[in-house]
Parts: C-alpha cells; sequence; structure tokens
C-alpha cells in the first residue's frame, strides 16, 4: 500500500518576473497525510494549485496516481492537454480552500450534488442520495436544503469538503480550511479531516494548525521561499527541527 | 453572577418621548397632495383630453383610438421588434463579453470593436443606414463565400455556390432591417452590462468549480453566469424597457408596423393631437408595467440564496431559538 499518489520533481512556477516556486520535490504515497507548513508567501499555495492544474508549471513535473497533470509525454515532447483532459484528471482530486467558495446559488444538496450529476452524468436520484448521507457524514444532516449564506463558516466548509468527496476522489488537496474560520469553529471542520484521515484518504494540507500535523500527519513538509526546506515526520520536524528557518517559524507559531 | 441579577431586574418603562417634528416633511406632503389633486382635476374636467376618442370611438362606427385595428397592429409590430431585438441583443451580447474576456487578443479586440462601433453610431443613424443597405448588394444568401473570386481563379465565369438567397432589398427593407439596427446595437450595450456581471463574480467561483472538474463552458453556464445574472437583470430591465421605446426610431427605416407611427398617422389624419399622444402614453405605461413585474419575478428567482439569506438567518435563529436555544456552536457564526 506504499504506491506514490503525489510525486512532484524540481517544480517551478513564476508569475511573470517572480519565482514563487524554485524547485519542489515531494512524494506523497498512498493513504498518507501530507501537512505542509511554512511563512505566507512560501508559495504552499501556489504548489497546491499547481497539483491540480490550476496554475501551469514553468518547469518540472507533478504525477498524481502515476498520470503526468496536464501534459502528455510522446516520443520525449510534452504536450499540453486539452481542457477536458484536464478537467478529467481534477475529478480525481479534491480541492477544499481557504475561503470555502461554495456556490451560493445552491443549496448544501445542490452544491454537493452538482460535480457528480454535471461532470460524471451520474444517476440523479443516486448522487441525491449519496450527497445527503455525505452532508450527513460531515454532520450537516439538517441542513442539506440550506443555502450557504444561511450557514456558518464552518458549516460552509464541511459542506464544501463534503462537496469535494461527491466526485470520490483520490487525493484531497487542502489550502488552509481552517484559517477563515472563528476559532472555536476550527474543531469541526479538523474534526471532519481527522476522519477523512482514518478512513485512509491520501490528503495534503496546507495549515497553520501545529497540534493537527502534529497528531493526524504521517508527513510535515517546510515550505520558505518556493522551496522544501526540510520534510519527516511530525515527530521530526515539529519536535525537533533541524533547520535554523524552521525553528524561527515553530517557535512563532508554537 | 452579574448577569442573573440583570435578567432579575424589572423591566423599565417603554420610552414614551416625544417625537422629532418634521415641519418640512408636511409642508412637502402639502404642496404634493394640492399638485396631485390638480392635475386629477385637469384630466377629469378638459374636455381637450377627449376620452371617448381615446378609449371607445374614435370615428363613427370606429373603436377608441388606443383599440383600432392600425394601432393594434402597430403595438404587435413594437412588442415583436422589441422581443425580437432584445434576443439578438442578449444572445449576441453574451457572445461578444465572454470574447472580450477571451485570453485571445485577437478575439478580444473583435469585441472591442464591435462594442466601440455600435456604441459610437447613434440608433436613429442605424436605423436609416440599415434601412439603405441594400444598396451594397443585389442579393444576400447563404453559401460559400468570395464563390464569384474562386469561380474566376478557376475560370469558370459566375460560379454560384449560393445555397440559399434573397433580393436584398426584400430582406432589407422594413422589419428585418429595423430588428437588427436595433439588435446590433443593443448587443454592445448588452456586452457590456453581461462583462460587468461576470467581472463581478469571486474568482474563487470559477476557480472551485474548476477544481471539481467542470469545462469551461460548465463553469460559466452553472455558476458564473447564474450568480452574474443578479447583476445582470436590473440594468437589462432598464435595456428592454428603453428598447420598447426606441423601436419607434424604426419609423425612420421605414417600418410603418409600430405603435407610435400608427397613433401618428392616426393625428395626421384626424388633426387630433394630444388624445393621440396620451393614447400613446397610456400604451407605452401598460407595457413598461407589465414588464417591471416581470423583472420582480426575474430578479427573485436568481436572488435566490442572496437577498432572502439575511431574512432566512434572522428565520433560522428564531426557529433555534425557540427549539431552546442556538447550539454553542454556532452562535458565534450566527452573528
Ligand atoms: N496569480 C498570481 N499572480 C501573481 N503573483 C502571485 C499569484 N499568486 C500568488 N502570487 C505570489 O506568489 C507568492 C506565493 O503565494 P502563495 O499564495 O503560494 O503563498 P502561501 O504560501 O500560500 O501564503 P499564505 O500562507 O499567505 O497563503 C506570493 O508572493 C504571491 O504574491
Ligand atoms: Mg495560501
Amino acid at each position: 500500500m506504499s504506491t506514490e499518489m503525489v510525486r512532484a520533481d524540481n517544480v517551478h512556477k513564476s508569475f511573470g518576473s517572480l519565482e514563487v516556486l524554485k524547485g519542489v520535490d515531494l512524494v506523497v504515497n498512498s493513504g498518507e497525510v501530507c501537512c505542509v507548513l511554512g511563512p505566507s508567501g512560501s508559495g504552499k499555495s501556489t504548489f497546491l494549485r499547481c497539483v491540480n492544474h490550476l496554475e501551469k508549471l514553468n518547469a518540472g513535473k507533478i504525477f498524481v496516481d502515476g498520470d503526468l497533470v496536464g501534459y502528455h509525454e510522446r516520443g520525449g515532447k510534452l504536450h499540453e492537454m486539452k481542457g477536458k483532459e484536464v478537467a478529467r484528471q481534477r475529478r480525481s482530486i479534491g480541492m477544499v480552500f481557504q475561503r470555502f467558495n461554495l456556490f451560493p446559488h445552491m443549496t448544501s444538496l445542490q452544491n454537493v450534488m452538482e460535480a457528480p450529476c454535471r461532470v460524471k452524468r451520474e444517476n440523479k436520484a443516486e448522487v441525491r442520495e449519496r450527497a445527503a448521507s455525505l452532508l450527513e457524514r460531515v454532520g450537516l444532516g439538517d441542513k442539506i436544503d440550506a443555502y450557504p449564506g444561511m450557514l456558518s463558516g464552518g458549516q460552509q466548509q464541511r459542506v464544501a469538503i463534503a462537496r469535494a468527496l461527491a466526485m470520490r476522489p483520490k487525493l484531497m488537496l487542502f489550502d488552509e480550511p481552517t484559517s477563515a474560520l472563528d476559532p472555536e469553529l476550527v474543531g469541526e471542520v479538523l474534526d471532519v479531516m481527522k476522519d477523512l484521515a482514518r478512513d485512509g484518504m491520501t490528503m495534503v494540507v496546507v495549515t497553520h494548525e501545529i497540534g493537527f500535523a502534529r497528531e493526524v500527519g504521517d508527513q510535515v513538509v517546510f515550505m520558505d521561499g518556493g522551496v522544501v526546506v526540510e520534510k519527516g515526520t511530525p515527530a521530526e520536524i515539529i519536535a525537533n527541527p533541524q533547520h535554523e528557518r524552521t525553528q524561527a517559524f515553530l517557535s512563532k507559531v508554537l | 453572577m452579574s448577569d442573573q441579577t440583570q435578567t432579575d431586574r424589572a423591566r423599565p418603562e417603554p420610552i414614551q418621548a416625544v417625537p422629532v417634528r418634521h415641519p418640512g416633511r408636511w409642508l412637502a406632503i402639502a404642496v404634493l397632495a394640492v399638485l396631485t389633486a390638480m392635475f386629477l382635476h385637469l384630466i377629469f374636467t378638459n374636455d381637450q383630453f377627449r376620452w371617448s376618442f381615446i378609449f371607445s370611438s374614435y370615428e363613427p362606427g370606429k373603436r377608441g383610438v388606443m383599440f383600432t385595428e392600425p394601432v393594434l397592429d402597430g403595438l404587435r409590430g413594437t412588442l415583436l421588434l422589441t422581443v425580437t431585438s432584445m434576443v439578438i441583443g442578449v444572445v449576441l451580447g453574451v457572445i461578444i463579453a465572454i470574447m472580450r474576456l477571451s485570453d485571445n487578443w485577437i478575439l478580444r479586440g473583435v469585441a472591442f470593436v464591435y462594442t466601440w462601433f455600435f456604441r459610437a453610431v447613434p440608433r436613429l443613424v442605424l436605423a436609416v443606414l440599415f434601412g439603405n443597405l441594400n444598396i451594397l448588394w443585389d442579393r444576400i444568401g447563404f453559401g460559400l463565400p468570395f464563390d464569384q473570386q474562386i469561380g474566376k481563379l478557376f475560370g469558370i465565369d459566375d460560379l454560384n455556390a449560393q445555397f440559399y438567397s434573397i433580393k436584398a432589398s426584400d430582406l432589407l427593407a422594413g422589419f428585418v432591417a429595423g430588428m437588427l439596427a436595433l439588435g446590433l446595437s443593443e448587443a454592445a450595450y448588452m456586452a457590456e452590462i453581461v462583462r460587468a456581471g461576470i467581472q463581478s463574480i469571486d474568482p474563487g467561483q470559477g476557480e472551485a468549480a474548476t477544481a471539481l472538474g467542470l469545462s469551461r463552458g460548465q463553469v460559466l453556464r452553472r455558476v458564473v453566469l447564474p450568480q452574474a445574472m443578479r447583476v445582470i437583470v436590473p440594468p437589462t430591465g432598464n435595456e428592454i424597457i428603453a428598447m420598447v421605446k426606441d423601436t419607434s426610431l424604426v419609423a425612420f427605416v421605414p417600418v410603418t408596423y409600430e405603435l407610435f407611427f400608427q397613433l401618428n398617422a392616426i393625428k395626421a389624419r384626424t388633426f387630433v393631437v394630444l388624445p393621440v399622444l396620451v393614447a400613446a402614453v397610456i400604451w407605452y405605461l401598460i407595457i413598461c408595467t407589465v414588464l417591471m413585474i416581470a423583472q420582480y419575478f426575474v430578479e427573485r428567482h436568481f436572488g435566490r440564496g442572496y437577498g432572502a439569506s439575511g431574512r432566512a438567518r434572522q428565520r433560522l435563529r428564531n426557529i433555534q431559538a425557540e427549539q431552546g436555544g442556538v447550539p454553542a456552536s454556532e452562535s458565534g457564526a450566527a452573528t
């Protein structure tokens, strides 16, 4: 069970003249939870967005479950994928955003049903059942007909997680899922994520919740200045950081 | 402890203060009341209005000027022209707005030039221009473009690769010319309205939809446009109402199948001026009223999940309070 779910090889990404990622290497095995820590502006979000090709790389390669993301490799040359093919790859990668990004004109249930119905064209009745049970699972069984505007931040983020899960992804990406939440709402979202981790979901989680990383993370990665400075088990990185930049960062957030 | 004592204390007397007086407001109301009374008095007592001319019979044996056959025909023409030119305007406007937001600079440029041209030229000029466009072509049809030139290239004289063609003066005279002039001009305005609507949507929406695997078209149709409609509908209502009135410009194409033209014709024939104009005003008021009611329902449809959210949240809180208090985890976020 230790196939590679995510493999990033020397990933570079620039916005104009600003180089944000300067050679990121990372391997996340199937079933593993990888927590990414790092100061603001270190390129954590950008890296996560590269993994499902919301951003195009400038150099390097990312593989998800063995498939090169965003390109075909034929005869030693890279060919850009068509929009449809990229969309197909994204189906198996769920993403949860800092600011939830629920569709405000749809109820919770419709939010969760949208992608399975439109993208996979699955049977509507089945999807409805699955969506309802997913919302049940994240503790919102009684909020299926509520619009996002009627939900608290924590509830919205849990709907967003259910929405991503509805596509039965093999990989989940979380970009600071609790940073926009009031402190007392953070716990309910982290609980859902812990539950997912226990079920064996492969997750890459950008977070400032050191407690979560320590408890749930199989691997902790510390990024700074567009590179991975240090990675290892939570015990190694959080309890006993080797690099001075890691030490400086942790001393600030702990 | 202090909480306890506060709730135990007796409720103080309700405040019974003398409200602030607004003499200016009362004066304004009095003036308006007098003006309204004068206006009603004018309408009901001045026989220059000739209400029977408008409503019951304008010539012996004929209906009132509002309901006479040519005027009703004109009304149908006005409505048909409004609907068709708005359909052209909205469909083309959406396409141009999307082109304007494209990554490709050629598409962006074409969209820009289109809006530039059709916003610059007055509708009246466009109407006259389209009425005379048949000067340019003899026949208009569908088929291989440049067929004659291509034919000459291969030594064939008079190659005709048109599947279907029609005499230009038949097609471009009258209604079609008016419809194109108004519709193409409208598309330029609608394009800007739609563009503003699309740009008002948080890019995170498109991103979240993309990340779920929706195609670009689906993102637009299912996520961005339905939300943008909230911003698009009110100015579009304005545009439709303006269009109802702008249809009277097609009299210059010339199209006679139009409300105001028909009423004007009666005015010219009978030398009755004011009642005819009043009839026109009444018809335009009726159309506009119907449109505003329709707009209300359209706005309500696209406002779901938004406008009602404040009220809905309040209702939710009331229900929770009735069922024994707000759960601790939600009390913070509900505010
Ligand atoms: N679309 C963009 N265009 C230009 N610059 C960008 C863009 N997105 C990100 N950047 C820049 O890239 C750098 C890294 O951004 P990124 O969002 O990846 O940081 P981060 O590690 O996620 O930080 P935070 O913890 O604040 O979310 C920042 O300097 C940011 O300004
Ligand atoms: Mg970020």
